[in-house]
Protein backbone atom coordinates (compact mmCIF):
# COMPACT_ATOMS: atom_id res chain seq x y z
CA UNK A 1 0.00 0.00 0.00
CA UNK A 2 2.43 2.41 0.89
CA UNK A 3 4.92 1.43 -2.06
CA UNK A 4 2.03 2.21 -4.16
CA UNK A 5 1.45 5.34 -3.09
CA UNK A 6 4.76 5.92 -2.84
CA UNK A 7 4.89 5.26 -6.57
CA UNK A 8 1.75 7.06 -7.57
CA UNK A 9 3.47 10.39 -6.23
CA UNK A 10 6.57 9.63 -7.73
CA UNK A 11 4.29 9.79 -11.17
CA UNK A 12 2.32 12.30 -10.16
CA UNK A 13 5.85 14.63 -9.85
CA UNK A 14 7.13 12.90 -13.25
CA UNK A 15 4.44 14.50 -14.81
CA UNK A 16 4.51 17.77 -13.31
CA UNK A 17 8.28 18.21 -14.08
CA UNK A 18 6.98 17.18 -17.49
CA UNK A 19 4.37 19.67 -17.90
CA UNK A 20 7.43 22.21 -16.39
CA UNK A 21 9.83 21.47 -18.77
CA UNK A 22 8.17 23.01 -22.02
CA UNK A 23 7.91 27.03 -19.99
CA UNK A 24 10.80 28.40 -18.08
CA UNK A 25 10.68 28.58 -14.25
CA UNK A 26 8.66 30.55 -12.26
CA UNK A 27 11.72 31.50 -9.94
CA UNK A 28 14.34 32.13 -13.01
CA UNK A 29 11.69 34.53 -14.04
CA UNK A 30 11.50 36.61 -11.22
CA UNK A 31 15.13 36.23 -10.72
CA UNK A 32 15.87 37.65 -14.37
CA UNK A 33 13.20 40.32 -14.02
CA UNK A 34 14.91 41.51 -11.08
CA UNK A 35 11.44 42.36 -9.60
CA UNK A 36 9.00 40.40 -7.65
CA UNK A 37 5.33 40.93 -8.00
CA UNK A 38 3.51 40.06 -4.42
CA UNK A 39 -0.56 40.68 -4.08
CA UNK A 40 -1.47 42.02 -0.68
CA UNK A 41 -4.52 42.99 0.55
CA UNK A 42 -3.98 46.57 1.35
CA UNK A 43 -7.62 47.02 3.41
CA UNK A 44 -6.87 44.57 6.62
CA UNK A 45 -5.11 46.38 8.81
CA UNK A 46 -3.39 45.64 11.11
CA UNK A 47 -2.02 42.66 8.25
CA UNK A 48 -2.39 45.35 5.37
CA UNK A 49 -2.91 49.02 5.32
CA UNK A 50 -2.50 52.22 4.21
CA UNK A 51 -0.61 54.86 6.26
CA UNK A 52 -0.81 58.89 6.86
CA UNK A 53 1.66 59.48 3.88
CA UNK A 54 -0.71 57.05 1.29
CA UNK A 55 1.94 54.47 2.00
CA UNK A 56 1.61 50.58 1.87
CA UNK A 57 2.02 49.32 5.47
CA UNK A 58 1.10 46.43 7.74
CA UNK A 59 3.17 43.17 8.91
CA UNK A 60 2.51 41.42 5.35
CA UNK A 61 3.49 44.37 3.46
CA UNK A 62 6.89 44.61 5.76
CA UNK A 63 7.04 40.24 5.50
CA UNK A 64 7.18 41.34 1.88
CA UNK A 65 9.47 44.16 1.82
CA UNK A 66 11.96 42.26 4.04
CA UNK A 67 11.87 39.37 1.70
CA UNK A 68 12.11 41.51 -1.85
CA UNK A 69 15.25 43.11 0.00
CA UNK A 70 16.88 39.42 1.47
CA UNK A 71 16.74 38.48 -2.09
CA UNK A 72 17.66 41.72 -3.99
CA UNK A 73 14.95 42.23 -5.51
CA UNK A 74 12.42 45.38 -6.82
CA UNK A 75 9.09 45.13 -4.93
CA UNK A 76 5.78 45.09 -6.62
CA UNK A 77 2.67 45.13 -5.11
CA UNK A 78 0.00 44.51 -6.78
CA UNK A 79 -3.24 45.29 -4.67
CA UNK A 80 -5.98 42.29 -4.26
CA UNK A 81 -8.66 41.46 -2.21
CA UNK A 82 -9.52 38.29 0.25
CA UNK A 83 -11.56 36.79 -2.71
CA UNK A 84 -8.89 37.67 -5.74
CA UNK A 85 -5.81 36.64 -3.43
CA UNK A 86 -5.37 32.92 -5.30
CA UNK A 87 -6.78 34.39 -8.89
CA UNK A 88 -4.10 36.63 -9.17
CA UNK A 89 -1.16 34.35 -8.75
CA UNK A 90 -3.30 31.48 -11.05
CA UNK A 91 -3.52 33.81 -13.97
CA UNK A 92 0.00 35.42 -13.29
CA UNK A 93 -1.00 38.60 -12.54
CA UNK A 94 1.34 38.30 -9.38
CA UNK A 95 4.04 35.88 -8.46
CA UNK A 96 3.15 34.96 -5.13
CA UNK A 97 0.40 35.91 -2.16
CA UNK A 98 1.76 37.41 1.25
CA UNK A 99 -2.04 38.27 2.92
CA UNK A 100 -3.15 36.55 5.72
CA UNK A 101 -3.51 33.27 3.51
CA UNK A 102 -4.33 30.93 6.04
CA UNK A 103 -3.39 26.93 4.90
CA UNK A 104 -6.36 24.95 4.56
CA UNK A 105 -7.19 21.98 2.58
CA UNK A 106 -9.42 23.64 0.02
CA UNK A 107 -6.92 26.05 -1.05
CA UNK A 108 -3.90 23.50 -1.12
CA UNK A 109 -6.06 21.58 -3.96
CA UNK A 110 -5.60 24.90 -5.79
CA UNK A 111 -2.27 26.06 -5.03
CA UNK A 112 0.97 25.65 -2.92
CA UNK A 113 2.02 27.01 0.23
CA UNK A 114 5.32 27.82 1.99
CA UNK A 115 6.26 27.49 5.04
CA UNK A 116 4.03 29.42 7.97
CA UNK A 117 5.65 32.72 8.40
CA UNK A 118 2.48 33.75 10.63
CA UNK A 119 -0.72 32.23 12.54
CA UNK A 120 -3.68 34.15 13.11
CA UNK A 121 -4.58 33.26 16.81
CA UNK A 122 -7.63 32.95 18.13
CA UNK A 123 -7.73 33.12 21.83
CA UNK A 124 -9.49 34.06 25.20
CA UNK A 125 -7.79 36.94 26.78
CA UNK A 126 -8.61 38.62 29.75
CA UNK A 127 -7.10 41.48 31.67
CA UNK A 128 -3.56 40.92 33.02
CA UNK A 129 -4.25 40.85 36.62
CA UNK A 130 -6.61 37.81 36.39
CA UNK A 131 -4.86 34.49 36.95
CA UNK A 132 -5.67 32.00 33.93
CA UNK A 133 -3.52 29.90 32.31
CA UNK A 134 -5.98 26.59 31.28
CA UNK A 135 -9.57 26.19 30.35
CA UNK A 136 -10.46 25.02 33.79
CA UNK A 137 -9.01 28.72 35.19
CA UNK A 138 -11.79 30.59 32.96
CA UNK A 139 -14.75 28.16 34.50
CA UNK A 140 -17.47 30.63 35.49
CA UNK A 141 -16.13 33.74 34.10
CA UNK A 142 -17.96 35.35 32.06
CA UNK A 143 -16.23 35.61 28.41
CA UNK A 144 -17.43 38.68 26.14
CA UNK A 145 -17.65 37.48 22.05
CA UNK A 146 -18.97 39.00 19.39
CA UNK A 147 -22.12 36.64 18.16
CA UNK A 148 -21.57 34.57 15.53
CA UNK A 149 -18.36 34.37 15.26
CA UNK A 150 -15.98 31.36 15.34
CA UNK A 151 -14.81 31.95 18.63
CA UNK A 152 -18.47 32.06 19.49
CA UNK A 153 -19.34 28.77 17.64
CA UNK A 154 -16.15 27.41 19.03
CA UNK A 155 -16.68 28.02 22.64
CA UNK A 156 -20.37 27.75 22.52
CA UNK A 157 -19.94 23.77 21.52
CA UNK A 158 -17.86 23.40 24.59
CA UNK A 159 -20.37 22.33 26.90
CA UNK A 160 -18.10 20.49 29.36
CA UNK A 161 -16.22 23.48 30.07
CA UNK A 162 -19.40 25.35 31.62
CA UNK A 163 -18.20 28.77 30.03
CA UNK A 164 -19.92 31.58 30.87
CA UNK A 165 -20.53 33.80 27.26
CA UNK A 166 -21.72 37.01 27.02
CA UNK A 167 -22.84 37.60 23.27
CA UNK A 168 -22.47 41.08 21.65
CA UNK A 169 -23.77 42.11 18.28
CA UNK A 170 -20.26 43.57 17.36
CA UNK A 171 -16.75 43.34 18.01
CA UNK A 172 -16.93 47.16 19.24
CA UNK A 173 -19.61 46.72 21.39
CA UNK A 174 -17.27 43.75 23.26
CA UNK A 175 -14.47 45.82 23.62
CA UNK A 176 -16.88 48.70 24.68
CA UNK A 177 -17.75 45.57 27.03
CA UNK A 178 -13.80 44.79 27.91
CA UNK A 179 -12.77 48.47 28.52
CA UNK A 180 -15.77 49.33 30.72
CA UNK A 181 -15.31 46.77 33.06
CA UNK A 182 -18.32 44.77 32.23
CA UNK A 183 -16.09 41.30 31.41
CA UNK A 184 -12.40 40.53 32.17
CA UNK A 185 -12.94 38.55 29.80
CA UNK A 186 -12.80 38.23 25.81
CA UNK A 187 -12.65 35.61 23.04
CA UNK A 188 -11.54 37.27 19.84
CA UNK A 189 -8.12 37.35 17.59
CA UNK A 190 -5.00 37.77 19.80
CA UNK A 191 -4.57 41.06 18.06
CA UNK A 192 -7.99 42.34 18.93
CA UNK A 193 -6.81 41.19 22.82
CA UNK A 194 -3.77 43.54 22.79
CA UNK A 195 -4.96 46.22 20.74
CA UNK A 196 -7.83 46.86 23.80
CA UNK A 197 -4.44 47.89 26.26
CA UNK A 198 -3.58 50.18 23.69
CA UNK A 199 -6.39 51.93 23.82
CA UNK A 200 -7.37 51.96 27.24
CA UNK A 201 -4.13 51.20 29.51
CA UNK A 202 -6.07 51.54 32.37
CA UNK A 203 -7.38 47.93 31.69
CA UNK A 204 -4.17 45.90 29.61
CA UNK A 205 -5.46 42.35 28.01
CA UNK A 206 -3.27 39.79 27.28
CA UNK A 207 -3.55 36.77 25.64
CA UNK A 208 -4.11 34.30 28.47
CA UNK A 209 -5.66 30.53 26.53
CA UNK A 210 -5.49 29.62 22.91
CA UNK A 211 -8.49 28.40 21.04
CA UNK A 212 -6.92 27.46 17.83
CA UNK A 213 -3.87 28.88 15.49
CA UNK A 214 -4.34 29.05 11.91
CA UNK A 215 -1.06 28.98 10.14
CA UNK A 216 -1.01 31.56 7.75
CA UNK A 217 1.73 30.79 4.52
CA UNK A 218 3.04 32.20 1.65
CA UNK A 219 1.39 31.22 -1.64
CA UNK A 220 2.42 30.36 -5.04
CA UNK A 221 0.69 28.91 -7.97
CA UNK A 222 0.79 25.13 -8.66
CA UNK A 223 4.18 23.39 -9.27
CA UNK A 224 7.13 25.63 -8.86
CA UNK A 225 9.10 23.21 -6.51
CA UNK A 226 11.98 25.53 -6.56
CA UNK A 227 10.55 28.75 -5.47
CA UNK A 228 8.43 26.58 -2.97
CA UNK A 229 11.92 25.35 -1.70
CA UNK A 230 13.49 29.09 -1.69
CA UNK A 231 10.74 30.67 0.08
CA UNK A 232 10.65 27.69 2.65
CA UNK A 233 14.70 28.23 3.34
CA UNK A 234 13.66 32.50 3.50
CA UNK A 235 10.81 31.80 6.05
CA UNK A 236 12.91 29.44 8.37
CA UNK A 237 15.82 31.38 8.41
CA UNK A 238 13.68 34.73 9.29
CA UNK A 239 11.69 32.95 11.68
CA UNK A 240 15.16 31.41 13.48
CA UNK A 241 16.41 34.99 13.82
CA UNK A 242 13.48 36.69 14.71
CA UNK A 243 12.76 39.20 11.97
CA UNK A 244 9.17 37.98 11.12
CA UNK A 245 8.61 37.27 14.94
CA UNK A 246 9.41 40.83 15.32
CA UNK A 247 7.27 42.35 12.39
CA UNK A 248 4.48 40.56 13.67
CA UNK A 249 4.60 41.65 17.23
CA UNK A 250 4.90 45.29 15.91
CA UNK A 251 1.54 45.25 14.62
CA UNK A 252 0.03 42.64 16.52
CA UNK A 253 0.94 43.29 19.88
CA UNK A 254 2.28 39.15 20.36
CA UNK A 255 4.33 37.19 19.65
CA UNK A 256 3.72 34.41 17.35
CA UNK A 257 2.68 30.91 18.64
CA UNK A 258 5.91 29.37 20.83
CA UNK A 259 5.97 26.52 18.33
CA UNK A 260 6.69 28.85 15.18
CA UNK A 261 9.25 30.78 16.54
CA UNK A 262 11.29 27.51 17.08
CA UNK B 1 -35.10 33.40 -8.81
CA UNK B 2 -37.76 31.74 -6.66
CA UNK B 3 -37.57 32.40 -2.77
CA UNK B 4 -36.88 28.89 -0.59
CA UNK B 5 -38.01 29.01 2.46
CA UNK B 6 -36.77 26.17 5.06
CA UNK B 7 -38.18 26.68 8.48
CA UNK B 8 -36.46 22.89 9.50
CA UNK B 9 -32.72 23.88 10.50
CA UNK B 10 -34.53 27.40 12.70
CA UNK B 11 -37.46 25.31 14.30
CA UNK B 12 -35.21 22.59 15.69
CA UNK B 13 -33.49 25.26 18.09
CA UNK B 14 -37.14 25.76 19.24
CA UNK B 15 -35.92 25.76 23.02
CA UNK B 16 -33.32 28.72 22.39
CA UNK B 17 -36.32 30.79 21.43
CA UNK B 18 -38.74 29.02 24.13
CA UNK B 19 -36.09 30.39 26.71
CA UNK B 20 -35.61 33.91 24.78
CA UNK B 21 -39.57 34.20 24.75
CA UNK B 22 -39.35 33.86 28.56
CA UNK B 23 -36.25 36.18 29.18
CA UNK B 24 -38.92 38.90 27.12
CA UNK B 25 -41.70 38.50 29.70
CA UNK B 26 -39.67 38.16 32.40
CA UNK B 27 -37.80 41.48 31.88
CA UNK B 28 -41.21 43.33 30.45
CA UNK B 29 -42.98 42.04 33.70
CA UNK B 30 -40.46 43.49 36.61
CA UNK B 31 -40.18 47.05 33.88
CA UNK B 32 -43.60 47.08 33.80
CA UNK B 33 -44.05 46.63 38.14
CA UNK B 34 -41.24 48.84 38.77
CA UNK B 35 -41.72 51.78 36.05
CA UNK B 36 -45.40 51.73 36.40
CA UNK B 37 -44.89 52.68 40.34
CA UNK B 38 -41.76 55.04 39.44
CA UNK B 39 -44.08 56.70 36.56
CA UNK B 40 -47.29 56.82 39.30
CA UNK B 41 -44.89 58.78 42.22
CA UNK B 42 -43.11 60.85 39.63
CA UNK B 43 -46.75 62.03 38.06
CA UNK B 44 -47.53 63.06 41.97
CA UNK B 45 -44.00 64.69 42.46
CA UNK B 46 -44.66 66.85 39.81
CA UNK B 47 -48.01 67.98 41.35
CA UNK B 48 -46.51 68.86 44.21
CA UNK B 49 -45.86 72.05 45.70
CA UNK B 50 -42.85 71.37 46.40
CA UNK B 51 -40.89 72.98 43.82
CA UNK B 52 -37.70 70.92 43.98
CA UNK B 53 -39.77 67.66 43.98
CA UNK B 54 -41.34 68.91 41.11
CA UNK B 55 -38.45 70.25 39.22
CA UNK B 56 -36.92 66.50 40.04
CA UNK B 57 -39.25 64.59 38.35
CA UNK B 58 -39.71 66.96 35.43
CA UNK B 59 -36.23 66.75 34.53
CA UNK B 60 -35.92 63.18 34.88
CA UNK B 61 -39.01 62.57 32.25
CA UNK B 62 -37.79 65.34 30.10
CA UNK B 63 -34.56 63.53 29.93
CA UNK B 64 -35.85 60.31 29.25
CA UNK B 65 -38.23 61.31 26.65
CA UNK B 66 -35.89 63.11 25.19
CA UNK B 67 -32.94 60.50 24.49
CA UNK B 68 -32.84 57.13 22.19
CA UNK B 69 -33.50 54.02 24.46
CA UNK B 70 -30.17 52.19 23.10
CA UNK B 71 -28.19 55.43 23.83
CA UNK B 72 -30.07 55.38 27.92
CA UNK B 73 -28.91 51.16 28.14
CA UNK B 74 -25.41 52.03 26.80
CA UNK B 75 -25.15 54.79 29.71
CA UNK B 76 -26.15 52.97 32.42
CA UNK B 77 -24.43 49.30 30.78
CA UNK B 78 -21.03 50.44 30.60
CA UNK B 79 -21.58 53.96 32.95
CA UNK B 80 -22.02 51.58 35.99
CA UNK B 81 -19.22 49.32 35.25
CA UNK B 82 -16.70 52.16 34.59
CA UNK B 83 -17.45 53.72 38.15
CA UNK B 84 -16.79 50.27 39.47
CA UNK B 85 -20.57 48.94 39.37
CA UNK B 86 -20.68 45.79 37.75
CA UNK B 87 -24.30 44.22 37.45
CA UNK B 88 -25.34 41.26 35.22
CA UNK B 89 -26.83 42.48 31.61
CA UNK B 90 -30.28 40.85 32.78
CA UNK B 91 -30.78 43.20 36.03
CA UNK B 92 -29.16 46.52 33.78
CA UNK B 93 -31.35 45.30 30.87
CA UNK B 94 -34.62 45.01 33.43
CA UNK B 95 -33.40 48.41 34.95
CA UNK B 96 -33.10 50.50 31.52
CA UNK B 97 -36.41 49.44 30.32
CA UNK B 98 -37.96 50.64 34.04
CA UNK B 99 -36.12 53.77 34.21
CA UNK B 100 -37.56 54.11 30.44
CA UNK B 101 -41.35 53.18 31.26
CA UNK B 102 -41.25 55.23 34.01
CA UNK B 103 -41.13 58.94 32.41
CA UNK B 104 -43.44 57.78 29.52
CA UNK B 105 -45.76 56.51 32.71
CA UNK B 106 -45.38 59.28 34.53
CA UNK B 107 -46.65 61.68 31.43
CA UNK B 108 -49.85 59.48 31.12
CA UNK B 109 -50.69 59.37 35.00
CA UNK B 110 -50.18 62.75 34.94
CA UNK B 111 -53.14 63.09 31.92
CA UNK B 112 -55.09 61.07 34.11
CA UNK B 113 -54.68 63.17 37.67
CA UNK B 114 -55.48 66.18 35.68
CA UNK B 115 -58.75 64.87 34.32
CA UNK B 116 -60.35 64.09 38.16
CA UNK B 117 -62.72 67.00 38.70
CA UNK B 118 -61.72 69.37 41.09
CA UNK B 119 -65.26 68.83 42.82
CA UNK B 120 -65.08 65.05 42.82
CA UNK B 121 -62.42 65.60 45.54
CA UNK B 122 -64.30 68.72 47.33
CA UNK B 123 -67.00 65.80 47.34
CA UNK B 124 -64.92 63.46 48.94
CA UNK B 125 -64.10 65.99 51.32
CA UNK B 126 -67.50 66.60 52.27
CA UNK B 127 -68.06 62.97 52.89
CA UNK B 128 -65.20 62.69 55.53
CA UNK B 129 -63.36 60.19 53.79
CA UNK B 130 -59.64 59.99 55.23
CA UNK B 131 -56.69 61.58 52.81
CA UNK B 132 -55.46 58.07 51.77
CA UNK B 133 -59.27 57.01 51.10
CA UNK B 134 -59.65 60.07 49.01
CA UNK B 135 -56.27 59.13 47.40
CA UNK B 136 -57.23 55.88 46.95
CA UNK B 137 -60.46 55.54 45.58
CA UNK B 138 -61.09 59.30 44.17
CA UNK B 139 -57.87 60.13 42.75
CA UNK B 140 -55.61 57.08 41.52
CA UNK B 141 -58.38 54.47 40.88
CA UNK B 142 -60.20 56.57 38.66
CA UNK B 143 -56.82 58.08 37.27
CA UNK B 144 -55.62 54.68 36.48
CA UNK B 145 -58.88 53.82 34.85
CA UNK B 146 -59.27 56.86 32.48
CA UNK B 147 -55.94 55.86 31.20
CA UNK B 148 -56.24 52.57 31.30
CA UNK B 149 -56.00 51.86 27.27
CA UNK B 150 -52.68 54.19 26.81
CA UNK B 151 -51.02 52.25 29.69
CA UNK B 152 -51.34 49.28 27.94
CA UNK B 153 -50.47 50.30 24.52
CA UNK B 154 -46.78 51.90 26.48
CA UNK B 155 -46.35 48.48 28.34
CA UNK B 156 -46.90 46.33 24.89
CA UNK B 157 -44.24 49.10 23.71
CA UNK B 158 -42.10 48.23 26.02
CA UNK B 159 -42.03 44.38 25.84
CA UNK B 160 -41.16 45.13 21.77
CA UNK B 161 -38.69 47.85 22.75
CA UNK B 162 -37.04 45.14 25.05
CA UNK B 163 -35.62 43.41 22.07
CA UNK B 164 -32.33 46.26 21.78
CA UNK B 165 -31.11 44.73 24.71
CA UNK B 166 -29.81 41.66 22.67
CA UNK B 167 -27.04 44.77 22.40
CA UNK B 168 -25.58 44.00 26.07
CA UNK B 169 -25.87 40.48 25.39
CA UNK B 170 -29.19 40.13 27.37
CA UNK B 171 -30.48 36.50 25.50
CA UNK B 172 -34.14 37.86 24.81
CA UNK B 173 -35.74 36.73 22.06
CA UNK B 174 -33.90 38.74 19.45
CA UNK B 175 -30.85 38.00 21.05
CA UNK B 176 -31.28 34.37 20.24
CA UNK B 177 -32.76 35.55 16.70
CA UNK B 178 -29.42 37.07 16.11
CA UNK B 179 -27.50 33.72 17.51
CA UNK B 180 -29.63 31.61 15.35
CA UNK B 181 -29.53 33.35 12.36
CA UNK B 182 -25.54 33.57 12.42
CA UNK B 183 -25.64 30.02 13.07
CA UNK B 184 -28.07 28.56 10.50
CA UNK B 185 -27.34 31.27 7.94
CA UNK B 186 -31.30 31.18 7.45
CA UNK B 187 -32.09 35.25 7.99
CA UNK B 188 -35.19 35.41 6.72
CA UNK B 189 -36.95 32.08 7.94
CA UNK B 190 -35.64 33.45 11.97
CA UNK B 191 -37.03 36.28 11.55
CA UNK B 192 -40.55 35.71 10.20
CA UNK B 193 -40.68 33.17 13.21
CA UNK B 194 -39.19 35.82 16.13
CA UNK B 195 -41.95 38.65 14.39
CA UNK B 196 -44.51 35.47 14.83
CA UNK B 197 -43.48 35.06 18.52
CA UNK B 198 -43.45 39.17 19.22
CA UNK B 199 -47.11 39.38 18.38
CA UNK B 200 -48.24 36.40 20.05
CA UNK B 201 -46.30 37.81 23.04
CA UNK B 202 -47.85 40.93 22.30
CA UNK B 203 -51.44 39.30 22.11
CA UNK B 204 -50.78 37.75 25.50
CA UNK B 205 -50.28 40.79 27.78
CA UNK B 206 -53.34 42.64 25.96
CA UNK B 207 -55.42 39.90 27.07
CA UNK B 208 -53.58 40.06 30.68
CA UNK B 209 -54.33 43.62 30.56
CA UNK B 210 -57.96 43.31 30.16
CA UNK B 211 -58.08 41.11 32.37
CA UNK B 212 -56.80 42.50 34.83
CA UNK B 213 -58.90 45.53 33.97
CA UNK B 214 -61.83 43.70 34.56
CA UNK B 215 -60.76 42.77 37.90
CA UNK B 216 -59.43 46.28 38.87
CA UNK B 217 -62.66 48.45 37.70
CA UNK B 218 -66.11 46.64 38.38
CA UNK B 219 -67.85 49.88 37.12
CA UNK B 220 -66.50 48.88 33.81
CA UNK B 221 -67.09 45.23 33.95
CA UNK B 222 -70.50 46.31 34.12
CA UNK B 223 -71.09 49.18 31.86
CA UNK B 224 -68.39 48.19 29.01
CA UNK B 225 -67.31 51.35 29.24
CA UNK B 226 -64.90 53.87 31.47
CA UNK B 227 -66.26 56.45 33.86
Amino acid sequence: MKRSLTLALLAATALACAGQAARADLLDDIMKAGKIRIATDLAIPPSGMIDGAMKPTGSDVETAELLAKDWGLQLEFVQTTGATRIPNVQTNKADIIISTLSVTPERAKVIDFSKPYAALQSVVGCLKSVEAKSWDDLKGKTIAVSRGTTQDTTLTNMKERDLKLARYEDDATMVTAAVSGQADCVASSATIVSQIGVKAPARPFEPKVSITNFDLAIGVKKGEPKLIEKLDAWVEQNLKNGKLNAIYKKFHGTDLPANMRG
Amino acid sequence: MGLHLDFSVVLERWPLFLDGAAMTLKLAFIAILTGGAIGTFCAIGRGSSNRFIAGLCAAYVETIRNTPLLVQIFLVYFGLASIGFKFSAFSVAAAALAINVGAYTAEIMRAGFEAIPPSQIEAAEGLALSRVQIYWHVILLPAIEKVYPSLTSQFVLLMLASSVTSQISAEELTAVANYVQSDTYRAFETYILVALAYIALSLVLRAAFWALGQVLFPRRRRLGTPL
